[in-house]
């Protein structure tokens, strides 16, 4: 890669002077609400007295962390899930990547707009659907099957190993990969390719060969963050892993903290140890966006788009067909799962009916969930662009000393699973006395939904910031513009795409957050991810898929949104 | 030249031992430079020689690690007393290599802007924008994205937007290189005429010696983040100081021989060399480069322009003093002018251009003159 970009003549980074002061202030917010609810969390793995008795150290927690005998299990199912996810998500991605950006593909910024829209879906409400159509014993698709002759019971069941790979690929996994990737690829130089065809390279292996090489620091970037990712997944395994004693790392934290008696040294015992496994993923994240290794692949070329020739049609229908099952299947099937008088039950005497929807929005509870639920996000969204767009223009753009630690305390957030993070927020806003005001109100949730979209809104924002010219920023400098001033009027305007499309993922990140959120909420405060959880803790699961239903047209509604307004996002 | 603007001499910015590094390597070393107000200075020097970061110093956009920085009595950087003034706070004009037209705003708001930032009234700003933009012939454009513009097009408005607010000094970063090359001669004669007439102080940077000699009324040429050598350019062409300002500016003919014992005829200063290789036998003269007399027998080359050469085709006639015969190896008609290689009877060769005033043929033996007034001799 170094011949590459040695070829390119890419610029030394550029620093410029932001007031050390302001730095400083960002760092030590940050390190506040990330560095230090962290550090309560490794403290509290050695806090071994139970809650309400004076605090007492020792190492049973680790001890008991460490004995549980599921923990083995534990760590293989992560593992083996993760490893699962990525090996059949990240070919898939890179291939519709490819397709989307590189190729005549017909429709293709709409198919793309398909995928931001399933990135969008909350994993939860994807969950439900999906358990319409493959429950082993009352889903459509196994009773289709069953009703074939020659065919005795239908042959899926999505409470099993495959069937929770299957739902993340189909979630997460594959669609967060695609809409980071498509940008990537589409700003590649087109002169790598042309000269592999010239040198009479087919379309294939010129992909093969230069445009996937070429791209490997982005492809291996996006890898880093998927496994990040699913190293904490939760909701999934909470609801598909349950009824088959299936647990990860993350559902196993859950459970310790669930029971009577909560035992938090064991479960901050395990987060301490998933923190630890994290921290080299995210050094080796580090090492690849640091230092031009991206500079390979920036815009200021034509890319040009290879003909697919006679594979178009069938290429065509196949990527349409994944289309379908990551956005399709999941709307339809969740929106049907609201109008069931007993969800999931399709073969009961007229299932169909139009009381859940009436109960749910009778209910005032769920009016001021909505109302929680939209100042949160849209409050999320301001704050996110705010708060994340300093932090990456400190990392990419100043000579400030602390950046390399701001930039790595940005990815914190990512190391542990969300639960942890939302009982270490409580613990900091419980323990610090001008913080304790917060505790209940949407401000808090403000914060935890910032702190939890921090890695992925950074990163972008960052990636988006390295292509700007630096000579944009000090052209206004020289003009007479303060840093301010510059920060508002060049800055700001020129980033306007990346930023809401930050702003449109964080806003859709809080509005179906129930990780970092299931600690922290009251009655007062609680949004309407946390009352479709409470709806399934009740039982309630005719209630709990109408809020997930409206929760999805939320966030469909930021993707379309955030389309409308031409957005375009992504690593590279 | 044209007149001279008045205030002439007035020194508007100082560089007094000016040091920049980045991690080990030094990229600007102890730079002194002055610049006198209503001149085009010019930082001339290869890629990496530490043209740029000086002027980004000057900018403000780098900090000194150490020296002074002052413009127009101003101390506006200075690493032993810990001070530095913002660029925002400078009052110059720069135009960038990217010219960095703003693609948010349009052709009047990309030369409002720093109108607006100085608080000026809007029928202020209106009239100035419009005035520097008839300057350059951009008037009728105030309304199109600055970036739908044709390249040409882009230098200018970056050019006016430097301008508007009447800066003390211009910065140019390399502003043609992104041009082709008809357009780059056109720009360049542009930037002059305006020079001239608003008698503003330039500082420009370039590697392009023909810029840089057709542009400056003195430049400096940088090597290795120091200044070799300042002067004006036809100081600096005819009379280098070093190999290297002589090799960077034009084209030279350099051969290699030894010091001849000081020959008769020759006039103070100057050295005769008897040439060696295959050109063993012959002999050349000129003045001595260098600043130390020459030893009898040390080695020595000698350089000339290609075009202070003399040429003619060889009759066959006496040997003649500060001559040399050759062939014509390869020959090229390029429009104005042949382009020759001629050879001495081994391997090198030297490029001269000849006249098109005469039918020349490849393998024609030529005798080539080297006024010794023209030729310098260096220590090798």
């Amino acid at each position: 890669m170094a011949g590459l970009s040695d070829a390119l003549a890419a610029p030394r980074p550029r620093r410029l002077e932001l007031p050390g002061v302001l730095c400083t202030l960002v760092l030590a917010a940050v390190a506040l609400c990330v560095v230090f609810p962290l550090l309560l969390v490794a403290l509290q793995s050695l806090q071994v007295a139970p809650p309400g008795q004076p605090a007492r150290y020792g190492l049973d927690g680790w001890r008991a962390a460490l004995g549980e005998p599921g923990l083995r299990a534990a760590l293989v199912n992560t593992l083996t899930v993760t490893f699962a996810r990525q090996l059949i998500s990240l070919p898939l991605a890179v291939l519709i990547a490819w397709l989307l950006a590189r190729t005549d593909l017909p429709g293709r910024s709409w198919i793309e707009f398909g995928f931001w829209a399933a990135f969008f879906l909350p994993p939860f409400t994807v969950t439900l659907a999906w358990i319409l159509l493959l429950d082993p014993e009352y889903g459509l698709v196994n009773t289709s099957i069953a009703a074939l002759p020659f065919v005795g019971a239908g042959p899926f069941n999505i409470y099993s190993f495959w069937g929770i790979v299957w739902v993340h690929v189909v979630t997460g996994s594959l669609t967060v990969k695609v809409i980071l990737l498509t940008p990537a690829f589409r700003n590649m130089n087109a002169a790598f390719e042309e000269a592999s065809r010239v040198a009479g390279a087919g379309t294939l292996r010129t992909a093969l060969r230069i445009t996937v090489p070429v791209m490997a620091p982005a492809i291996l970037s996006v890898l880093l963050l998927g496994t990040m990712v699913s190293l904490q997944t939760f909701e999934v395994e909470q609801v598909l892993g349950l009824p088959f004693r299936f647990f990860v790392f993350s559902t196993t934290i859950y459970d310790l903290l669930v029971t009577r008696v909560p035992r938090y040294d064991a479960a901050t015992a395990l987060a301490v140890l998933i923190l630890a496994a994290m921290l080299p993923l995210v050094f080796a994240q580090q090492w690849l966006t640091r230092g031009g290794r991206y500079t390979t692949v920036t815009g200021q070329f034509q890319s040009r788009v290879h003909a697919l020739g006679r594979a178009r049609v069938p290429v065509t229908i196949g990527v349409l067909a994944l289309v379908v099952v990551v956005l399709g299947v999941p709307v339809a099937f969740a929106l049907l799962g609201t109008f069931m008088k007993l969800f999931g039950f399709f073969h009961v005497p007229d299932p169909w009916t139009l009381a859940n929807w009436r109960t749910v929005l009778g209910d005032e509870l769920f009016l001021r969930s909505l109302h929680n639920t939209l100042v949160l996000s849209i409050g999320t969204a301001v704050a996110a662009i705010l708060v994340h767009s300093l932090i990456a223009y400190i990392v990419v753009r100043t000579s400030y000393a602390g950046r390399r630690l701001l930039d790595f305390v940005s990815w914190l957030p990512f190391t542990v699973p969300g639960i942890i993070l939302g009982l270490a927020l409580l613990w900091l806003f419980l323990g610090v006395a001008f913080l304790r005001p917060l505790y209940g109100t949407t401000t808090l949730l403000i914060i935890a939904g910032v702190i939890a979209g921090m890695p992925l809104g950074v990163q972008i924002i960052r990636s988006g910031l390295m292509q700007l010219g630096a000579e944009l920023e000090e052209a206004s400098r020289i003009a007479g513009a303060t840093w301010w001033t510059t920060y508002r009027r060049i800055i700001l305007r020129l980033m306007a795409p990346t930023l809401l499309a930050v702003g449109m993922i964080t806003f859709v990140g809080a509005a179906r957050n129930i990780g970092n959120f299931a600690l922290l909420t009251t009655t007062a405060n609680r949004p309407l991810s946390i009352l479709q959880l409470d709806y399934v803790a009740q039982r309630k699961f005719e209630e709990a898929v109408v809020v997930a239903c409206i929760i999805m047209f939320v966030s469909l509604a930021g993707a379309l949104f955030a389309r409308l307004l031409g957005l375009r996002s992504g690593l590279g | 030249m044209g007149a001279q603007p008045a205030g002439v001499g007035e020194t508007v910015l100082t560089l007094d031992r000016v040091s920049k590094r980045f991690s080990e390597a030094a990229a600007v070393d102890s730079v002194s430079l002055s610049i006198r107000r209503g001149e085009v200075f010019t930082l001339l020097g290869p890629s990496g020689c530490g043209k740029t970061t000086t002027l980004r110093l000057v900018a403000g956009l780098e900090r000194p690690d150490a020296g002074e920085i002052t413009l127009r009595d101003r101390v506006v950087a200075s690493a032993a007393r810990r001070h530095f003034v913002a660029p925002n706070q400078r009052n110059l004009g720069m135009v960038f290599q990217s010219y960095a037209v703003w693609p948010h705003m349009t052709v009047f708001e990309n030369v409002a802007y720093p109108l607006q930032l100085r608080g000026l009234p809007k029928a202020a700003v209106r009239e100035k924008v419009a005035r520097v933009l008839d300057l350059v012939g951009l008037g009728g454009t105030e309304s199109r994205p600055g970036t739908r513009l044709s390249g040409g097009q882009m230098q200018r408005l970056a050019l006016c937007r430097a301008l508007v607010y009447e800066p003390d000094l211009l910065l140019l970063d390399e502003p043609f290189s992104n041009l082709d090359a008809k357009l780059r001669e056109q720009m360049r004669v542009e930037v002059k005429l305006l020079q001239r007439r608003l008698g503003i102080t330039v500082l420009f940077v370039t590697h392009d010696q023909v810029e840089a000699l057709s542009l400056s009324d003195r430049l400096a040429v940088m090597h290795r983040g120091r200044v070799e050598q300042v002067g004006s350019p036809r100081a600096l062409y005819e009379r280098p100081a070093s190999a290297f300002v002589r090799d960077f500016l034009g084209q030279t003919v350099v051969l290699s021989g030894s010091v001849a014992a000081p020959a008769s005829g020759s006039g103070p200063g100057r050295v005769t060399v008897a040439m060696n290789g295959t050109l063993t036998g012959c002999t050349l003269t000129g003045r001595n480069a260098a600043e130390a007399a020459l030893a009898p027998g040390a080695a020595a080359t000698i350089a000339i322009r290609p075009e202070d050469i003399q040429v003619a085709p060889d009759d066959r006639g006496p040997r003649e003093a500060h001559h040399l015969l050759g062939a014509i190896d390869a020959l090229s008609f390029v429009g104005d002018r042949y382009e020759a290689r001629v050879s001495f009877g081994g391997e090198h060769g030297i490029v001269l251009l000849l006249t098109r005033a005469r039918e020349w043929r490849e393998g024609e033996r030529v005798r080539l003159g080297f006024p010794p007034e023209l030729v310098t001799v260096w220590p090798a």
